[in-house]
């Protein structure tokens, strides 16, 4: 619609400037054609004058005044005056237009075109030279006017209704893939994020198309993606339930109170698990691209190590592991505070259930180059080199492995530091076991 | 009754595992999907619960290679993939019956009572021998009306005769079925369990007869 009218609007107004012009040349042809035929009669009749029996005598000749009968039934007025201003014949007030200048006036109610012609009478003497003032009412000048006009109009007019039926036609050819693109995307059969396929589609929106769909298989691969994700965690969810459900009839049916209490315990233990696996899920749906806005806050990765190590310490203690921290000074970063921590968090659990009980945990901060290090070393089993790839990927337990893990802490890791833009790498420790080492870039100032 | 249970999740496994006991199963467990053909041979199961994700080898690979090999044992099929195409796919494998992750442990039980009826040829819950009595939905044993104290050990010598009732079951055969892989399979100590169960029917009209070289064998006098 706002094409239309870019379109139809400039139309318009060029339409209305040529008919105030054509009416400007209509008014002006008429005017000359009409002074032409003033000039023509008052010649026709200053040459009639002359002096017979030594009287100047003037009489107008009937071609002077027929000439102005165009059917327009306009009335002529004239006079003939001697040079000193003696009336020789016609209308004695018919007033004279200004030397040279053909004028309009109004005469007897009408108005009037008025030319006033000066000549030479021999013979005349002190009579000559004489002047003829001749006028006519508008009429015909007027019918002239609109007859020049009209003819402009129609004209014009035809040109902008050609002129706006193209456009239409243009318009509407070069819409129309337009359309049916809209139509193709507003189908209600299309419930899908099926690649778009508009039929006879020329090149122009191709690339529009083309876009279109490219970006619908992006939209298309992230549902995909949380998708999979939701039915892996469903998935995930449902082993750790039936443990919940097993563990609580286990306890109800027995009787005797110390394995009904081992149950309980149990019970317990394996409801914090599940409570930890749902923590997981929720960090790595926030992880997510695009579900949470990023946050830039300066945080002291120091700091927030120390407050995981603080909050991990009683699961070290428990399984005597040497949970300790070695750090020298402040590291700040810029990143999600609360994602940093969690990604902490995830490296440290996972640590501390892959360490053997009585074994030793290191978390290390430091600064080197231009990056903040942080490297957690255990010493457990390791992770092979070919499986090192893979521990990253949501839900990714390694073959064989004992540790009830949920295959969730190293991809919440990953995700985390990667969208803070560092990387995380995996290595051997000096005496077995595996190092976790997070490199993030350290923040300016 | 024995059972083989094979779930790779150790915590779900052992406590499944438990409760089954409670219930006076003879329970054996794997982890592992390549472990499931040796502990059917080493033993005499009466069931199988399958879970489907297991390490290496995963429950449908195994359920294919038992039925390709002409074993006809029940399989219940545990899994935490609950979509129609997996339930679909694990029947036409040849799994008996089908349970998504979670459950209740009331329904695996009414489940494996289920499958143990048709294994064995029987429509109605409860066996009977004389007037010894065995509620298979309770899994308890009465005599003349009255519950029969058993140990977990005496009465799976004593559900085994039953459902064999009738028919000879040999040492071999019983020792096969009461003893799970944790325990010494000792045979001599079947002749225990068999003296006490014995003693506790004393009274009745129900009898274990002694069939020298042959085994055992459940009988009532009319």
């Amino acid at each position: 619609m706002q094409l239309l009218a870019w379109v139809v609007l400039p139309l318009v107004g060029l339409a209305t400037i040529n008919l105030w012009t054509s009416h400007r040349n209509a008014l002006a042809t008429a005017d000359l054609v009409t002074d032409r035929m003033l000039m023509g009669s008052a010649r026709a009749i200053a040459e009639r004058a002359g002096v017979s029996d030594g009287v100047l005598d003037a009489t107008i000749p009937p071609a002077a005044i027929e000439m102005f009968d165009t059917g327009d039934r306009d009335s002529v007025y004239y006079h003939v005056k001697a040079a000193g201003g003696r009336l020789l014949t016609g209308y004695p007030d018919l007033p004279e237009a200004p030397k040279s200048s053909n004028t309009e006036a109004t005469y007897r109610d009408h108005r009037l075109r008025l030319l006033t012609f000066s000549h030479t009478v021999v013979g005349a003497g002190d009579d000559s030279p004489i002047t003829v003032t001749v006028g006519v009412t508008l009429a015909g000048h007027d019918a002239m006017v609109r007859r020049l006009w009209f003819g402009a109009f129609t004209q014009q007019l035809a040109l902008v209704a050609i002129a706006g039926l193209f456009v239409l036609l243009g318009l509407h050819r070069g819409l129309a893939p337009l359309i049916r693109l809209r139509d193709a995307v507003r189908s209600p059969s299309r419930s899908e994020l099926d690649p778009i396929e508009v039929p006879g589609a020329q090149s122009e929106i191709r690339p529009l198309i083309d876009a279109l769909n490219a970006y619908m298989a992006r939209v298309r691969a992230q549902m995909a993606a949380q998708r999979r994700f939701i039915a892996n965690a469903a998935h995930q969810l449902r082993t750790p339930l039936a443990l919940l459900s097993t563990q609580a009839s286990y306890a109800l049916r027995e009787s005797a109170a110390d394995a009904r209490q081992e149950a309980l315990v149990a019970l317990q233990a394996s409801s914090g698990r599940l409570a930890r696996l749902a923590e997981q899920l929720l960090t790595l749906s926030r992880a997510e691209p695009g579900s949470r806005r990023p946050r830039a806050d300066r945080i002291d990765l120091t700091e927030a190590a120390r407050h995981v190590l603080e909050t991990q310490a009683p699961t070290a203690i428990g399984r005597n592991i040497d949970l300790g921290l070695e750090e020298a000074g402040p590291v700040p970063v810029i990143g999600d505070g609360t994602m940093l921590r969690e990604m902490i968090v995830n490296v440290v659990d996972n640590a501390l259930r892959y360490s053997p009980a009585g074994g030793s945990v290191t978390v290390k901060l430091a600064v080197v180059g231009n990056e903040a290090v942080l490297t957690v070393a255990d010493d457990g089993p390791g992770i092979p080199v070919d499986e090192r790839d893979h521990v990253f990927e949501r839900f990714y337990r390694i073959a064989g492995s004992t540790e009830e893990g949920s295959g969730l802490g190293l991809a919440i890791v990953r995700e985390v530091v990667e969208n803070a833009g560092g990387h995380v790498t995996l290595g051997d420790g000096a005496a077995g076991g595996l190092v976790v080492e997070v490199r993030l870039p350290l923040a300016g100032g | 009754m024995r059972l083989l249970l094979v779930e790779d999740n150790r915590e779900l496994a052992d406590w499944l595992g438990k409760t089954l006991r409670q219930a006076n199963y003879v329970v054996d467990i794997v982890h592992d999907g390549e472990d499931v053909e040796h502990a059917l041979a080493a033993g005499d199961h009466a069931l199988v619960i399958l879970d489907l994700a297991l390490p290496r080898m995963g429950g449908l690979e195994v359920l294919r290679m038992l039925r390709a090999r002409g074993n006809r044992v029940p399989v219940i099929v545990l899994t935490a993939n609950a979509s129609l195409d997996g339930r679909v796919k694990g029947l036409n494998e040849g799994a008996d019956d089908y349970l998504a992750k979670p459950f209740q442990i009331e329904e695996l039980e009414a489940r494996i009572r289920a499958q143990l009826r048709r294994a064995n040829d029987r429509t109605a819950p409860v066996v009977a021998c004389g007037d010894l009595i065995f509620d298979t939905n309770t899994r308890l044993f009465s005599l003349a009306g009255e519950t029969l104290a058993l140990t977990p050990r005496e009465h799976a010598v004593l559900e085994q005769l039953m459902v064999k009732a009738g028919r000879t079951v040999s040492k071999a055969a019983l020792s096969a079925a009461i003893y799970d892989f944790e325990t010494d399979a000792d045979p001599s100590a079947i002749e225990i369990y068999v003296h006490r169960v014995r003693k506790k029917l004393e009274g009745s009209r129900v009898h274990i007869v002694t069939l020298r070289g042959l085994g055992y064998l459940l009988r009532h006098e009319d």
